[in-house]
């Protein structure tokens, strides 16, 4: 097979090993660039016993979710979300402000309403709280 | 290579097909979830669709402030006087077991003060800040309404004692739990986890490891550790911040000690790890409320009287105070956190 090869013989040349170079790097690129953004986290909000719906961080939308006691807001904006407001009393999960990392949660016992980020893997199975 | 492509393909179903069934609900005033791993997902639906309906029967029948509950029709019962009602098996049982945990907690785990908790707006659905009477809350306090009070001979039940009023709520979940493990089990499910707002048991393992829980930082959204539960481990968190009011900038939570009629001030959160039994679900409720309650000197004996050796406790000004047992379970979220011993 070889010996028929006429290629077989010679050395990779420069520019042989300048495609190899290019060629990494555009793999590092993208595992980096799509990966990462897969890991970066997905919102899924929950109401009652159903997923809501499930958001990319990289967007701006603001949703309302009916729930028991009336409309919570919730506000996704520069790859971080929050309850900007509920209609509870005590407003535990307003209080919590922005979440952006992967694990983080906001739930709203009264409107059962609740955030959680996720990412390709879940840090916890549940939540002990 | 055909074989090869197989493999690849195979492994690639077996990955994004993870034999996991999830689902939640709100029961018992917070959210229930249940992941069950391992079964069929129409059978792990049919499976946790009935133990969400075993919860929900339970919580109608131990409502503390729907009148017509069974629980309501027995206090009833109680404040009018001395006079027997016929209870059932069940319910006989769970008054003597949580009378047990009272007693061995010196009476700091104390279900009969339902009306210094109605007192304090906690048995409602919604808290918001009521009017501070410190005349009404020291004539509860010295009508001295304990568990002992109550009297069970077969199934009549009367309280010695017309303060009494149960309330089930550091209790109800923690048995509900039990029982939830034990219906599983009997269905021949081997891997389950089973979460009641800060009660959780765990039954076999999530797949090759075991289960994953996150522990609830009390001031922040998210979890302060994680810890592996073990096959037939349960997990116990009492907070002062799911459920509470301010008023004039201090806080008051649902956690109300039973001695001075007021609020627990000393302690954000405690966490307990509960081993293997047959009821650890209600040791995971009942054991973390005396050890919140405690003053800080008496925290340790607290916990030793109910039998507890896994003990984490965020105190009133953030310290983490964790015990040694708990220490090599735990696995701090961010990287610098400063834990000191619980001795």
């Amino acid at each position: 097979m070889s010996s028929r090869n006429p290629f077989s013989n010679q050395r990779p040349l420069w520019g042989d090993w300048l495609v190899l170079a290019c060629a990494l790097i555009v793999v590092a690129f993208t595992f980096y660039r799509f990966w990462q953004n897969e890991t970066a986290g997905k919102l899924v909000i929950r109401q009652g016993d159903r997923v809501f719906a499930s958001y990319s961080l990289d967007q701006d939308r603001t949703l309302d979710i009916h729930g028991p006691l009336g409309n919570s807001r919730v506000e996704i904006a520069h790859g971080k979300v929050r309850f900007s407001s509920a209609p509870c009393t005590n407003q535990y999960c307003v209080h919590h402000g922005w979440l952006s990392k992967v694990g983080q949660v906001a739930i709203c016992l009264p409107n059962q309403v609740s955030l959680e980020l996720i990412g390709a893997k879940r840090p916890y199975d549940s939540l002990n709280y | 290579m055909r074989l090869f492509l197989t493999c690849c393909l195979l492994l690639l179903s077996a990955c994004s097909r993870e034999p996991l069934y999830h689902s939640q609900s709100y029961v018992f005033g917070t959210l229930v979830d249940i992941s069950i791993y391992g079964e069929d997902q129409q059978r792990a639906q049919a499976l946790s669709d009935h133990v969400f309906k075993d919860f929900q029967k339970l919580h109608d029948r131990l409502h503390a402030w729907q009148p017509n509950s069974e629980l309501s029709r027995l206090n009833q019962s109680f404040a009018a006087g001395t006079e027997p009602v016929v209870i059932d098996d069940a319910l006989a049982s769970m008054i003597e077991e949580a009378t047990a945990w009272s007693v061995r907690s010196g009476g700091r785990f104390n279900p009969a003060i339902g009306h210094l908790i109605q007192q304090w707006g906690f048995q409602r659905d919604e808290f918001t800040p009521v009017a501070i009477d410190d005349a009404a809350i020291g004539k509860l306090v010295a009508a001295k309404p304990q568990m002992t009070d109550i009297v069970i001979q077969g199934q009549q039940v009367y309280s010695k004692n017309p303060a009494v009023k149960l309330d089930l709520g550091g209790y109800a979940k923690g048995y509900a739990l039990d029982r939830a493990a034990d219906y599983l089990r009997s269905e021949g499910v081997r891997h389950a986890l089973v979460n009641i707002g800060g009660n959780i048991i765990a039954l076999g393992k999530h797949g090759e490891h075991a289960w994953r829980v996150g522990i609830q930082h009390p001031r922040k959204p998210g979890p302060i550790a994680t810890l592996d539960l073990e096959d037939g481990w349960a997990i116990g968190t009492s907070g002062d911040y799911q459920r509470y009011f301010e008023q004039d900038g201090k806080r008051y939570c649902h956690l109300i000690d039973p001695a001075t009629g007021y609020p627990a001030d000393q302690t954000q959160s405690v966490t307990i790890l509960v081993p293997p039994s047959d009821n650890n679900g209600v040791v995971s409720d009942v054991a973390s409320k005396p050890i919140f309650l405690a003053a800080p000197a008496e925290r340790v004996d607290a916990s030793k009287r109910m039998g507890i050796d896994h003990v984490m406790l965020i105190d009133a000004t953030g310290r983490i105070l964790v015990s040694v047992d708990m220490a090599k379970k735990l696995r701090w979220v961010e990287q610098d956190v400063i834990a000191q011993p619980l001795l």
